[in-house]
């Protein structure tokens, strides 16, 4: 067993830190706060922060050197993650465009397609939405029912996506759409749409639980786009998809659980700064620590199996549960122990200024949702960890 | 970065399955638990002696195998699924302690299967009452509490109002019981001859082993319950069809699995932290003990209950690990102790960097 990080490792560490602390003039906790920065300045400040961590030379790292890659492991992109979130940096604009369409294009793109959009991705010029889900297709995605039809040179858009992540400041959108209705898994393909310059294309701002717009719903009405824009051949949508959800992994073991640190450090002082020291409190703030530690050690396993090169399996479902269940516990905790303060929205002058309880209590409600909602996970692990019979 | 354990570790785990599967299975555990006087077998002590498994974690000198916690924790993991019956990491803790005090000989004794140690410093039963033990002219008075094993021992390692006494034996003492019949504890009142070895302190530091390795038998019992439950659930049918098909009893096999595998990540990474010398060892280590005894006992409750009617039965073995989780949740290191330990860590790390640069961790 060795679960540290080597010497070069924490060569890398160190200088992104100094990298971070040069480059990052006002951590996204202010920015969120100051009252002056509306969703669009918000947008506007993650727009240039992404450039500058792609003139840094940390997007990509693993991709092709031609695309920005630097040969760097699992375990640097773990080590950025952790880094970003310790930073308090604002997230990266582009995580989906970056995080799903560019590996599919990496992979199962013509080269054609990689020069046009890659760069422009990684500078944030353009910004890119995944357009997965649809009303009728959460849990189920197979049953998405985006119908694309192809007339000469085109494909003829039909439908629906929704829970469009960045819709409303989107440029282009990455679809699932459905090309023969007869078949589940092989009747689906993947397609780039342009948001903006497309007859037949709307996007509509979908107002969430917090107030906030984050998400969007695209509507596609004999959209037509060129048959150019399909990723690989019709029919390998479902395939490609499936691959690029897995290609991402280092980062995910280690981020989301130091993140949830930070907060869970900020609560720990808040606690003893405002005398909340009964041992009742104390036992739940020590259960968190306990959950925390548990989250740690599993992203240190996942990460070890990685950095060895051993394929990502079922793991991932389980660190989603664990994580987003405890973020939802460490909010839902925060409230109570901290009272009628943490119900101020963070614009209200008696708000604390750590962390930004009441709006991220909200939020965490989406995680036990999204990326394969809980319930998902939980059939996975029966299945496929657990081997149990299917009814 | 590496998780799995080395190919000497792995020959560890291997043999130390088949041993407790060839000298004790669960019917010869639960004779030895229910029905013996001494709750365990002096056969199998002359094999573990032999075989290097009291010595363990004792350095050579002391006559050990000079290994560390990971190698405690495979061993432990083993003897929880097996319900093991005796003192085993009492000895163990008890040899370390002896030669953190520079006592080598007495432990290399221990490491040999020649002298019973085990420790004593609990004061009391319940909070408020009086108690203890202390030391004057070369003798222990008083008494202690919940002392394993009490009746077996040679020595008892005592902590006193004047430091950490080894107090020669025989010991009056009253049996207490509980409700996990393998345990064999007992209420110590003490007039003994005794020889002071140091500072109390130096068991806190043996009991680091412990405590994690209390923590890898809960993480023995949290997969050895999920495992009975997956297999029993497969067999068992009602309403036409195996009770594993039903997805209400997936998603909770789902999560006894969530705990037998979180239990292992913060286990072993603790035990490794522990070896390593690594400064968040203590937040780690409480984490862990608090988890794996917590989700074994979750896990076993969850198994009686997926067993049905059966679990119920003093037939079935259910019970047995229900009950071992039960002793490993409130000793070497009770729950409440262990998450405020991993607090006060954890508060540290909070506090030492405001900014939060520590939550790496």
């Amino acid at each position: 067993m060795d679960l540290g990080f080597s010497t070069e490792h924490e060569k890398f560490r160190s200088e992104l830190r100094a990298w971070l602390s040069d480059n990052l003039e006002q951590s996204w906790s202010e920015s969120l706060r100051d009252r002056g920065n509306d969703e669009h300045a918000l947008i506007e400040l993650r727009r240039q922060w992404q450039r500058r961590m792609y003139q840094g030379g940390y997007l990509g790292m693993r991709w092709p050197a031609e695309w920005g890659g630097r040969g760097a492991t699992e375990v640097e992109e773990a080590i950025l993650a952790q880094e970003i979130a310790l930073a308090d940096a604002p997230p990266i604009l582009n995580a989906l465009g970056l995080g799903l369409c560019a590996p599919a294009l990496i992979h199962h793109g013509s080269e054609e397609q990689r020069r046009r959009f890659i760069p422009p991705m990684l500078n944030a010029d353009e910004i890119w939405c995944q357009g997965f889900s649809e009303p009728g297709a959460g849990s189920d995605l197979a049953s998405l029912r985006l119908k694309a039809v192809v007339d000469g040179d085109f494909f003829v858009l039909n439908g629906q996506k929704c829970w469009t992540t960045y819709g409303p400041w989107g440029d282009w959108i990455f679809v699932l759409a459905r090309n023969d209705a007869e078949d589940r898994y092989g009747g689906i393909s993947f397609i780039l749409v342009d948001l903006r310059n497309t007859e037949g294309v709307e996007v509509r701002p979908l107002k969430q639980i917090t107030g906030e717009s984050e998400f969007g719903e695209v509507f596609f009405d004999n959209a037509r786009v060129p048959r150019s824009q399909l990723v690989g051949e019709t029919g390998q949508g479902w395939k490609i998809a499936m691959t690029v959800l897995g290609y991402e992994r280092g980062g995910a073991t280690l981020g989301p659980a130091t993140e949830l640190g930070t907060d869970l450090f900020a609560l720990l002082r808040t606690c003893r700064e405002l005398g909340i020291t009964d041992t009742a409190s104390r036992a739940k703030l020590g259960l968190l620590v306990a959950e925390w530690q548990v989250l740690m050690a599993n992203g240190y396993r996942t990460l070890a199996g990685l950095s060895e090169g051993n394929a990502p399996g079922p793991e991932s479902s389980i660190q989603k549960l664990v994580w987003s269940e405890l973020d939802q516990r460490l909010r839902a905790t925060a409230i109570e122990l901290l009272g009628p303060g943490a119900q101020l929205s963070r614009h209200d002058p008696s708000a604390r200024t750590d962390v930004d309880w009441s709006r991220n209590y909200l939020w965490a409600r989406a995680e036990t949702i999204f990326s394969g909602s809980s319930e998902i996970q939980r059939n996975i692990i029966a299945k496929r960890v657990l081997g149990l019979p299917q009814a | 970065m590496r998780f799995d354990i080395s190919e000497d570790q792995q020959l560890l785990r291997d043999a130390t399955r088949d041993f407790l599967a060839g000298e004790c299975p669960m019917e010869a555990a639960r004779r030895l638990a229910e029905e013996s006087d001494e709750g365990y077998s002096a056969d199998h002590w002359a094999k573990l002696a032999e075989l290097g498994y009291l010595g363990l974690v004792a350095g050579e000198q002391a006559g050990g195998q000079g290994m560390g916690a990971v190698e405690l924790v495979i061993v432990a993991e083993e003897m929880g699924r097996a319900c093991f019956p005796g003192p085993y990491l009492d000895v163990v803790v008890a040899a370390r302690a002896l030669e953190l005090a520079e006592r080598d000989s007495v432990a290399a004794d221990i490491a040999a299967g020649k002298l019973t140690v085990v420790l004593a410093t609990r004061d009391t039963v319940w909070p408020g009452e009086s108690g203890g033990a202390t030391f004057a002219d070369g003798r222990v008075t008083g008494s202690k509490a919940f002392v394993p094993f009490a009746a077996s021992a040679d020595k008892l390692l005592v902590t006193t109002d004047k430091g950490l006494a080894l107090v020669d034996g025989p010991f009056r003492l009253d049996a207490m019981t509980t409700m996990d019949e393998a345990t064999r504890f007992a209420r110590v009142n003490f007039d003994n001859t005794a020889e002071l070895l140091g500072d109390n302190a130096l068991v806190e530091k043996a009991n680091e082993l412990g405590t994690i390795g209390s923590a890898a038998m809960a993480l023995g019992v949290c997969q050895v319950t999920l495992e009975m439950t997956v297999e029993y659930t497969r067999e068992r049918e009602a309403f036409g069809r195996p009770i594993a098909t039903f997805q209400a009893l997936q998603h909770r096999m789902a999560d006894m699995l969530l705990r037998a595998e979180g239990s292992r990540s913060l286990v072993y990474r603790a035990a490794w932290a522990l070896d390593a010398g690594q400064s968040e060892a203590a937040l780690m280590l409480g984490s862990a003990k608090a988890w794996a005894a917590e989700s074994a006992l979750a896990n076993s409750r969850e198994c009686l209950q997926m067993h049905g009617g059966n679990g119920f039965t003093w037939e079935y073995s259910v019970h047995r690990y229900l009950k071992l989780a039960g002793t490993l949740d409130q000793f070497n290191g009770a729950r409440d102790e262990m998450l405020e330990s991993a607090l006060l860590a954890a508060e540290e790390l909070a506090s030492e960097n405001a900014a939060g640069k520590a939550a790496t961790g």
